[in-house]
């Protein structure tokens, strides 16, 4: 069987000259590249972080909930909740993907993410819980609410300047890590960001991807202190 | 499982490596907290002194620690290129506001009587600062080194994936060539520095601060109003 | 302090509830952006009639980080799924080892490799091969023996490679590898860091040659701005690059072949070209014989150079080849 000689199509070098110039910030580039490359990867992210968060929460709050009740656990969450938190990013993915069940994939991720977000979440939680002053519980008690309603109504609304306060810092952490996550799994903003450094190091792309992470980091920030600034209205009045 | 446990003894076997990578590790951060404080310091003291500039003080550190470092190293490349310079000037844009904002703070919140009852003595403006404030804002203001230093030392490995030396992050990059094994021991090395740095500065801290003070001043609460809010530690990427 | 459970059991079960939740939005959720550029699931094929692939298992291919990679796994997945496969693509794995860890444990199905790549790192082969073919066989004979096989090599072969700029060639006489040995250590050599630890690569050199450059390491794809700059003297480039075309670079010879043959051949596991039936092999097959030297250079000067996306050469080059 005769095979045919290869034919190399003109790729047409469409390339605007900004770009293949590698001239500082190519807004062509990004116009053309916005629906295809920049707008998934950061819908990516916010999904990455934002499973990360929800996860993350739920288990902290419930160790939180133990700890507050019998401080003998503080100390053994709060240790094995560091070590996770102490583990380099870049390694604890690697290790993880070792894991015969784990792929290259967004499971394997979120694991990871939601390891780093126990320990400020679990700690700011129990902070939180704890700074309601003892008398104010046992005038609670003394009124005759459960030691259920005690926690819903007294003492997580006192706790919740401390709990979005963990939060915030949680989320911001997250978003951080999360571009790191493109080294196993090719997501999220890191991935163009790879991709632009190995590429002849093309400079559009990274400010565009780095610069998205970086607003999307502040806008979250952002809508989490104006979520504390909600949660403390007593502090509003005292400002005011 | 193996190979997380075979992280230490790798360590072991490979003490030469560890410490030529550790050596360009502690170079990197160390110029890169040294160009922070250099350029924040400053800054913020004076902010704090005068007390000026508060809101932007405060919250400079806020929006530092928010920055995401791959990012910012991404943007210094497209700026500046590759290289370790590169590496280095994003760490100083992560590490200063923190070293900003607590020194701003630490002198800031000085007691005011002690401040005034020094001009009442008749200090002069400059000697109010040096002899008073500053020995009264030290511990607050080491705190933010300590929470600078770890964080940059932290940070340092994600220059292996941005084209330049990571110091031990060669390691952690490099798994085709060190194994899973060497992944594990160089992040265990990054981790036990990151540890180690922060004791260390937690000792300079306790030493700085003025004796008559030491007994009276709760170091804890103090590295944690220094990270800015209820609790916080410093080591992430 | 009663021991009263002041949980009644809904809160965690609740909790158990919106944990479950997330982890299945995460599952769910999880769509690889390189699969859907130009041809998703349905065939865009007009010339074809046969669709062996309906009806069979779904396949994932790897790439590496690097761009000809992007490259060979788009050609391989968009020329499989023209046939009615269904493909998924990993890309942009970011090491070696944990790519091969993947088609081990049955994370990948396939993935391109570089012949000498898995005679030097997977099968820690000491006798160097002598010529393509026989690397080719060695490798295949190493992947057979773990249960895996490899189709067809590419004729295009993708080695490390040394090069320099064009002055700095003739300012020191340089033809050949052999020929940096009179710079001793002076010499600055740019290499991602894998390279120190390589036959082809560091040791190699310094084994074969007698060179024994500083050593910079640098990731890939940052050598020719490296290069350019002044940052190093010498940098290991791959011959299929795309900044290689146009003689801004003086490759060195490599008379002695420390780095190798480096073919490109898919491996695969067996399990799955069973699965996969025979069109399956001989799709990717008419694929890799497209791909020469020349061709690969083009195509990886197009997404380098050009900022074209991997997909949209892939599926240029593949309807020109009347493979698409």
């Amino acid at each position: 069987m005769i095979i045919a000689d290869t034919v190399i199509p003109n790729f047409g070098g469409g390339a605007h000259s900004c770009v293949r110039e590698n001239r500082g910030f190519c807004w062509s580039w990004v116009q053309d590249n916005w629906n295809s490359v920049l707008w998934p990867a950061v819908r990516q992210h916010v999904e990455l972080t934002a499973i990360a968060i929800v996860i993350g929460f739920v288990i902290a709050f419930w160790l939180a909930l133990l700890a507050h009740r019998r401080r003998g656990l503080e100390a053994p969450i709060t240790v094995s909740t560091g070590v996770l938190y102490t583990i380099p990013s870049l390694a604890l993915f690697q290790i993880l993907v070792g894991f015969s069940f784990l792929g290259l994939n967004r499971l394997t991720v979120e694991i990871a993410l939601v390891s780093y977000t126990l320990l400020i979440l679990f700690r700011n939680t129990l902070e939180g819980l704890r700074s309601v002053p003892a008398d104010v519980r046992e005038a609670a008690l003394g009124m005759g609410l459960t030691r259920r309603q005690v926690l819903t109504r007294v003492e997580l609304p006192l706790a919740l300047p401390a709990i979005v306060a963990g939060l915030r810092i949680a989320t911001v952490t997250v978003i951080s890590l999360a571009t790191v996550a493109a080294f196993i799994d090719d997501e999220g903003l890191g991935s163009p960001i790879f991709r632009a450094i190995q590429s002849n190091v093309f400079k559009t792309e990274l400010f565009a991807a780095g610069g998205l992470a970086v607003i999307l980091a502040l806008l979250a920030d952002g809508l989490l202190v104006l979520a504390q600034r909600l949660v403390t209205p007593w502090a509003r009045r005292q400002r005011a | 499982m193996k190979p997380v446990l075979n992280g230490f003894p790798w360590i072991g076997h490979h003490l030469s490596l560890v410490f030529d990578k550790l050596g360009v590790h502690l170079l990197i951060a160390g110029i890169a907290l040294a160009v922070a404080i250099a350029i924040a310091l400053p800054i913020g003291v004076w902010l704090g002194h005068v007390h000026r500039g508060s809101f932007a003080a405060i919250n400079i550190s806020n929006v530092g620690r928010a920055l995401p470092s791959l990012a910012v190293i991404a943007i210094a490349i497209g700026i500046v290129g590759l290289g370790r310079n590169t590496l280095i000037l994003a760490l100083v844009v992560l590490a200063a506001p923190v070293v900003l904002t607590n020194a701003y703070v630490a002198v800031d919140t000085v007691d005011r009587d002690v401040v005034d009852a020094a001009r009442g003595m008749g200090l002069r403006d400059r000697d109010v600062l040096w002899r008073v404030e500053l020995p009264l804002a030290l511990p607050l203001l080491f705190a933010g080194i300590r929470t600078a230093a770890v964080y940059v030392v932290a940070t340092v490995p994600l220059g292996a994936l941005t084209g330049t030396d990571g110091g031990l992050g060669d390691i952690i990059v490099n798994q085709a060539s060190y194994r899973l094994e060497g992944v594990v021991g160089a992040a265990i090395c990054v981790a036990a520095l990151a540890i180690v740095i922060d004791a260390l500065f937690a000792g300079v801290q306790r030493i700085s601060t003025p004796r008559g003070l030491r007994g009276q001043i709760d170091f804890a609460a103090v590295q944690t109003a220094a990270a800015g809010n209820p609790q916080e530690e410093g080591t992430p990427p | 302090m009663t021991n009263r459970k002041y949980r009644d059991p809904a809160r965690p079960l609740a909790a158990l509830l919106a944990v479950a939740l997330a982890i299945a939005m995460s599952a769910c959720g999880s769509s690889n952006k390189n699969s859907s550029s130009g041809s998703s699931g349905t065939t865009t094929s007009s010339s074809s009639s046969s669709q062996p692939g309906k009806g069979k298992p779904a396949v994932t291919i790897g790439d590496k980080n690097f761009t000809e990679q992007y490259v060979l796994g788009e050609l391989y997945a968009q020329a499989l799924r023209a046939k009615g496969y269904t493909v998924k693509i990993k890309s942009n794995i970011g090491s070696s080892e944990i790519i091969d860890k993947a088609l081990t444990s049955g994370k990948l199905d396939l993935y391109p490799e570089y012949t000498g790549v898995i005679l030097s790192e997977l099968a820690h082969a000491t006798k160097r091969p002598g010529s393509p073919d026989e690397a080719y066989a060695k490798a295949k004979q190493f992947e057979e023996g773990r249960g895996f096989t490899m189709l067809d090599k590419t004729p295009f072969f993708d080695s490390d490679a040394l090069a320099v700029k064009p002055d700095f060639a003739t300012k020191n006489s340089l033809a050949s590898v052999a020929d940096l040995k009179k710079l001793g250590s002076s010499l600055r050599l740019g290499a991602p860091p894998e390279f120190k630890t390589r036959f082809e690569g560091l040791i190699g050199l310094k084994k074969s040659y007698g060179v024994t450059p500083a050593f910079k390491p640098l990731a890939i794809g940052l050598q020719y701005k490296a290069l350019d700059t002044g940052k190093i003297d010498v940098a290991d480039v791959f011959t299929t690059d795309g900044q290689l075309q146009n003689g801004k670079y003086t490759v060195l010879k490599d008379p002695k072949f420390i780095f190798g043959f480096q073919n490109v051949a898919p491996i695969v596991s067996k399990k799955t070209l069973s699965a996969q039936g025979p069109e399956f092999a001989d799709t990717l097959n008419a694929v890799s014989a497209k791909l020469t030297t020349e061709a690969m250079q083009k195509m990886n000067a197009a997404v380098d150079l050009d900022k074209q996306k991997p997909a949209a050469v892939a599926k240029q080059f593949l309807q020109a080849n009347g493979l698409l």
